[in-house]
């Protein structure tokens, strides 16, 4: 279908195009405790297309769209007719397509069957007790592949493996049943890993039971250990460097700039990687056809290089840009054992720690605490912590040792200091 | 006019009954829903433009549901091979391919009963005022091009005004061996943001958004929503931080929304009851709002973006009263989960898309109007805050908790609002007390259905939630 959608294109006389074939193909099982709740299977297929033209004054149109597989000719020749009409609409600055040849990767076998068997059985194997179990899990496991084609003669296959498995387990007490939810995305199962941080969400779960509600505090130094951490490093600092948000200027971070004046904390190295072993995004081509490469953004605190898509970074001067999808944040100096030192709130569970990429703004409902004070520790639930990120990130402060999440391998602990406490007691 | 259905899906329809047939040969039930949805989504800055015929509602595609022995099981296709006998056996020999592993692993089943499948022919185009894929685009273009030229003028710093729409023209199709139910309708959203700088170098950004049941017409509504962000500018540039405590407050209907969407709405998700994930559960027929908290659920309610006639499951859409003068009534179930619980389903079936499982999902969720007037409740505030515009919202259906981050907070000192504005404001407390402190509501409501809800931290889909001023007490930080 790939070559019919092209001939049609060039029917048109369109010259400038990209096109894809995605093929998503996924086995999914649904749990209430460990009774199935639905098992099922997705073969989807698509064909997104954008369509270009140059326009007069050096502009060049866009506009995209998607085919399907069951679209007849005439609807085909409909739908693209349509989209290269659109393009004549919407016109940007003139930027060029990718034109460097990739070489696809080996296609990856992706055994769906063992891949789910390995996340059941997981899951069979959580050792729980009568005061803390697992209510419910639901298991996804993708194959994905991935053709591009662009009019430059740009053209890869990719096939890899996407995991996610959403989990919610219980811990209860005579009075109380306490619910705390985790989702965690993969390319394959990592059985030992998942069977640890369900475990971890289980104790999470009898501590939440003994929590007294969060004190007036005012202020206090925050520790994040958790995967809220990303809503900072993945959401604030890798998309400040991202070139549509510097293009439309919704951030003003430069090549040669610090993040922040006056940094005493630790000064933060964040890196883009080709390759990061069971991310499920592990694939070295972007979507644009670009060469995915180990790239330092931000080096001891100074932003060193951008990434983002092929319209914005040509906007920006820059010629060999790419769509990062895998980041690697640098350890600190000091190690988890220092930075647990003196008074701070560990916090473990958020209702939902945003982070406003935009604005900086940061907030979350405290819902798992632990109140470091005097030498000695609380556990609190209840009231939020709020702040600004460019308040924060001159005095941050995080571990030299470091854990994976996904596509982001970030310190195993971060310290805010002083970000505002709204207690409940 | 008429919002036509899906040539493609009249077509198609022959197929997937001969499928429905075909598999009700192996299995107690079969059910196929097939959708074909078309639309547009525009966006325009003066940064970058961008038109897509894509959007989150656009899709083209089958998911067939089969239960054999208690046992439900689903398959999703966007391809048709060369026979349905050929789907037909592919299906089976998918399914059984996942069994064999299940089986393998030692799971046993969730055993659910066998889902009624009541006689029902149905076919309802609804109307709208126009169709996206028939929109002049050129015109649509050069009027969202002036928009954005005008907010850069109006708006205080501005560095950019993005005004983006997404409009989508669904039709979906429900086959069951009893039932044949079709219908296609339009929704319509969009809106206007711009973005500037405090003078800490922050970047704010008010946003005002229309949507509804209908066609790129409602559209025409952003200019007026783009005459109010110089003003909101002005206030989130000179906002100050708010002091913790526990304050008076007074919802803007964006927020009695939020409120309504976070606190109750997923929290009688009854699917969550099957897993005993909700304290709903054990408060029903209890009091958990005061008299003058009464809430609606229901596809019916309002004509929103998400007004269907049936859901993803082939169940007729609802209108249900949760609470009821503070009284929890009921909740809203998939059907699954209705079979499971031994109630009936309300309508409130939902899939991101025809690819995802159908989980009991929001529609419009919607506080009832009370008899004050937002002077008089202004007037009664000691001192307080009325908040104003939802920036997110959190869910937490086990415990009641909430946690809203709102836009802004206009200050109330004895009954008079100050003119002192603080942003943003996180907004938390325990679900009951704040229904129960609701003292007052405005006699006005209003209905929005912006963005998406997801659950948990996926599936998202098209909801709309809204409600009158009201007033009520939080914690605020």
């Amino acid at each position: 279908m790939l070559n019919r959608i092209i001939e049609q294109i060039k029917a048109l006389g369109c010259t400038v195009w990209e096109l894809r074939e995605e093929t998503v193909k996924s086995w999914e099982f649904y749990f209430i405790r460990h009774a199935l709740d639905q098992n099922r299977v997705t073969e989807v297929r698509t064909f997104p297309v954008t369509l270009y033209r140059p326009l007069e004054d050096g502009q060049l149109g866009s506009a995209s769209g998607v085919l399907s597989p069951t679209d007849t000719e005439e609807q085909m020749r409909k739908t693209l007719s349509d989209i290269y009409f659109q393009a004549s609409l919407v016109k940007n600055p003139a930027y060029r397509l990718n034109d460097r040849p990739v070489v696809s990767p080996p296609l990856r076998e992706v055994d769906a069957a063992a891949i789910a068997r390995d996340f059941i059985t997981a899951m069979q194997s959580v050792r729980e007790s009568a005061d803390a179990d697992v209510n419910s899990y639901e298991i996804f496991v993708r194959e994905i592949t991935r053709r591009y084609v662009n009019s430059n003669g740009v053209e890869y296959t990719v096939r890899f493996p996407s995991s996610e498995i959403e989990v919610v387990v219980n811990a209860r007490d005579a009075a109380h049943e306490i619910e705390v939810y985790r989702d965690f995305c993969s390319g394959t199962c990592d059985a030992d890993k998942l069977r640890r941080d369900v475990e971890k969400a289980l104790r999470y779960g009898r501590d939440r039971l003994l929590a007294e509600p969060t004190p007036k505090l005012s202020s206090i130094d925050v520790l994040f250990s958790t995967d809220d951490a990303l809503s900072f490093y993945h959401w604030y600092f890798a998309y400040k460097t991202e070139t549509e948000m510097i293009h439309c200027k919704l951030s003003d971070w430069t090549v040669g700039k610090a993040i922040a004046g006056n940094m005493s904390g630790d000064k933060l190295t964040l890196k883009a990687v080709a390759a990061l072993k069971n991310s499920s995004r592990d694939y070295p081509i972007d979507k644009e056809g670009a060469a995915i490469r180990d790239r330092v953004l931000i080096r001891d605190g100074v932003v060193e290089a951008l990434w983002g898509p092929r319209q914005f970074s040509q906007y920006l001067g820059l010629e060999d840009s790419f769509q990062a999808e895998n980041f690697v944040v640098e350890g600190g100096a000091r190690t988890e054992a220092e930075l647990r030192q003196g008074d701070y709130l560990e916090v473990v569970e958020f209702s939902a720690f945003d982070v406003d990429p935009v604005s900086g703004d940061l907030a979350g409902e405290i819902r798992l605490g632990y109140l470091h004070r005097d030498g000695k520790v609380k556990i609190v639930t209840g009231g939020s912590v709020s702040g600004q990120m460019a308040d924060a990130i001159p005095t941050m402060a995080f571990s030299a040792e470091t854990e994976q999440y996904d596509s982001f391998v970030i310190p195993r602990v971060t310290r805010l200091q002083k970000l505002k406490i709204t207690g409940v007691a | 006019m008429k919002a036509s259905f899906s040539p493609y899906l009249n077509a198609l329809a022959p197929d997937m009954r001969e499928l429905v047939e075909r598999l009700g040969a192996h299995f107690d039930y079969v059910s196929v829903l097939c959708t074909d949805s078309v639309g547009f989504r525009l966006s325009v800055s003066r940064s970058a433009k961008s038109v897509s015929g894509t959007n989150m509602t656009t899709e083209r595609g089958n998911v067939v549901r089969v239960c054999r022995d208690g046992q439900y099981s689903e398959f999703a296709f966007n391809e048709l091979p060369g026979s349905v006998e050929a789907l037909a056996e592919e299906i089976r020999s998918q399914l059984g391919r996942q069994l064999e592993v299940l089986k393998q692993s030692g799971v046993r089943a969730y055993e659910t009963g066998v889902l009624p499948d009541e006689p029902l022919e149905l076919f309802v185009e609804k109307e709208t005022g126009r169709l996206p894929e028939r929109e002049d685009m050129k015109t649509l273009v050069e009027r969202f091009t002036a928009l954005s030229d005008r907010g850069m003028e109006l708006v205080p710093r501005a560095l950019d005004c993005e005004i983006t729409a997404s409009s989508t023209h669904i039709s979906k199709m429900f086959l069951s061996k009893n039932r044949f139910l079709r219908q296609s309708y339009v929704y319509t959203e969009g809106v206007c943001a711009a973005y500037g700088p405090n003078d800490e170098g922050e970047i704010r950004y008010p946003y005002k958004g229309v949507s509804g049941c209908g066609g790129p017409e409602i559209l025409d509504g952003l200019d007026a929503a783009l005459e109010s962000l110089p003003k909101t500018m002005e206030e989130l540039i000179s906002a100050g931080k708010i002091e913790p405590g526990e304050y008076e407050i007074i919802t803007d209907p964006e927020i009695s929304g939020l409120i309504a969407h976070e606190a109750f709405g997923h929290g009688v998700e009854m699917d969550m009851f099957v897993k005993n994930r909700a304290l709903g559960a054990d408060y029903l027929g209890k009091r958990v709002g005061s008299e003058l908290c009464t809430m609606h659920e229901g596809a019916l309610c309002d004509e929103s973006v998400t007004a269907y006639v049936f859901d993803d499951e082939g169940v007729l859409a609802g209108d249900v009263i949760e609470i009821d003068r503070g009284i929890l009534k009921t909740g809203i179930c998939d059907a699954l989960s209705a079979l499971r619980l031994g109630v009936e389903p309300t309508g409130n079936g939902k899939r991101e898309n025809f690819a995802h499982k159908a989980y009991t999902r929001m529609t419009n969720t919607i506080f009832d109007s009370g008899p004050h007037s937002l002077e008089e409740m202004i007037a009664s505030v000691q001192y307080g805050y009325l908040l104003c515009g939802e920036q997110s919202g959190m869910e937490d259906p086990k415990h009641w908790g909430i946690q809203c981050i709102v836009d802004r907070g206009y200050e109330i000192k004895d009954g008079v609002l100050t003119g002192k504005v603080v942003s943003p404001v996180v907004m938390t407390g325990y679900v009951p007390d704040l229904l129960g402190n609701i003292s007052m509501a405005s006699t006005d409501r209003e209905v929005m259905g912006n963005g998406g809800c997801g659950k948990g931290h996926k599936e998202w889909v098209k909801v709309a939630d809204g409600g009158p001023y009201l007033k009520t007490k939080a914690r605020l930080g």
